[in-house]
């Protein structure tokens, strides 16, 4: 999510009635784009995209199969599974970020999509808050205490990293659900096994 | 960077080191545990949570090194009378890939491939809880040891985010959560740049065959050296 520009996402759904149903519910505050299959999802998926609500079971490319190219081209999208039945695995281990039985209710939706932006907004503050607190580390190494004293830059330093850390504490309740908890971690990227 | 209520009952960890900074440690704090090699600190991490096991509470251990069957093992000894459903591990130095297990005395065992995996670690740490839970532990304590172990798998600023995330988990979940960390293994800044990841930190040295602790930002201003 850059500057002022609304959040994007991408419905994959192959049946157009319940793909167009999603798009009526979230068009007022999101920019909806569509695609009828794997395929043309993937074709879709660019570096706007945001959250994507991908339909399980589809004719041609599965739901898995998306999530595992989306996960290949590292995009750092939201990926959430729709399914019609609920599921019997465990979609932490499978990588999908949440999901939603079908019919899915229109508050069901804004919900999820507003959670999973909210898990982006997290990330951003995490990443800003960590190259902060890299940067106050690298002054308190180089100067003395009473260089730091007299050293604006550092003073607002030390109130931004507060301010951060307010901030992160806020989002996502500080982490109190264990789907926000993994996901949370996935976004810090794994290392490839060898 | 909590905000919990008063009334939770604090975690009194003087048992295993006397430091009026550790007689009532808030629930949801997390504790860096900083050291020199062989100066006990996995010893040290691994006595707070055998304290909390002795009055019933749950445990949960992440280790980076040893086996599973070998943090049981070494833990039946410290607490007599163990109730094993209420302690986890996450094991990651499975043979395989992930999966999980429960011992036939009931401990949850989650197995990764690699300290690297950081996903699954929390998948790990989630399922651990989700037991400790059920067998009607709601919190307890954590132990990761260590690290300096992840830091050779991954990089400071990935090891930073860890432990925010999980400070923040723990934090909710009114877990104390014990990290340990080699700190002659790094360098000054990755560890002065970690260390702002939790509330408190333990550090320790030796001093001519003595080990000493000292006390940082859990009450008031860093406690003197102690032996212990």
């Amino acid at each position: 999510m850059t500057g002022s520009e609304r959040p994007v996402v991408l419905i994959v759904e192959d049946e157009p009635d319940v793909a167009e149903t999603y798009k009526l519910w979230l068009t007022d505050e999101y920019d909806v784009r569509m695609a009828e299959d794997g395929d043309e999802g993937l074709a879709q998926l660019d570096e706007r995209v945001d959250v994507v609500l991908l339909d399980r079971m589809m004719p041609g490319l599965s739901g898995d199969e998306v999530l595992e190219r989306i996960r290949e081209r590292g995009l750092d999208c939201r990926v959430a599974m729709v399914t019609a039945v609920e599921p019997d695995f465990d979609i932490l281990e499978m990588g999908f970020d949440a999901y939603l039985c079908k019919p899915v209710r229109s508050e069901q939706l804004h919900d999820t999509v507003s959670n999973l932006l909210e898990r982006s907004t997290y990330d951003d503050l995490l990443q800003e808050y960590y190259a902060l607190v890299e940067k106050r580390a690298t002054l308190e190494a180089t100067k003395s205490s009473a260089e730091l004293t007299d050293n604006e830059e550092y003073h607002r330093l030390q109130d931004r990293v507060e301010e951060l850390g307010d901030d992160l504490s806020e989002t996502l309740g500080g982490i109190e659900d264990d789907e926000d908890f993994i996901a949370t971690l996935r976004g810090l990227g794994d290392v490839e096994e060898e | 960077m909590s905000k919990k209520s008063d009334s939770e009952a604090m975690y009194d960890l003087t048992d295993v080191l006397d430091f009026e900074a550790l007689s009532a440690v808030r629930p949801g704090s997390s504790i860096l545990v900083s050291g020199p090699a062989m100066t006990g600190k996995d010893e040290l991490a691994m006595e707070i949570l055998a304290d909390g096991s002795d009055n019933g509470e749950g445990a949960i251990v992440v280790t980076t090194g040893e086996h599973a069957e070998d943090v049981i093992t070494d833990y039946r000894d410290r607490v007599p009378g163990l109730d094993e459903s209420l302690l986890g591990v996450v094991d990651c130095r499975g043979e395989s890939g992930r999966d999980s297990e429960y011992t036939p005395a009931g401990s949850f065992v989650y197995h990764l491939s690699s300290p690297g995996e950081i996903t699954g670690m929390g998948i790990g740490i989630t399922k651990c809880m989700e037991n400790l839970a059920n067998n009607g532990a709601d919190s307890g304590r954590f132990a990761l040891d260590s690290l300096s172990t992840i830091l050779t798998y991954t990089d400071k600023k990935t090891v930073f985010k860890l432990c925010h995330i999980l400070s923040s988990r723990f934090d909710t979940a009114g877990y104390l959560g014990v990290l340990t960390i080699d700190s002659a293994a790094h360098d000054e800044q990755t560890l002065q740049v970690i260390k702002q990841a939790f509330d408190g930190m333990i550090e320790i040295r030796e001093n001519d065959g003595t080990r000493e602790a000292r006390v940082l930002g859990l009450a008031g201003k860093p406690t003197d050296w102690q032996e212990f």
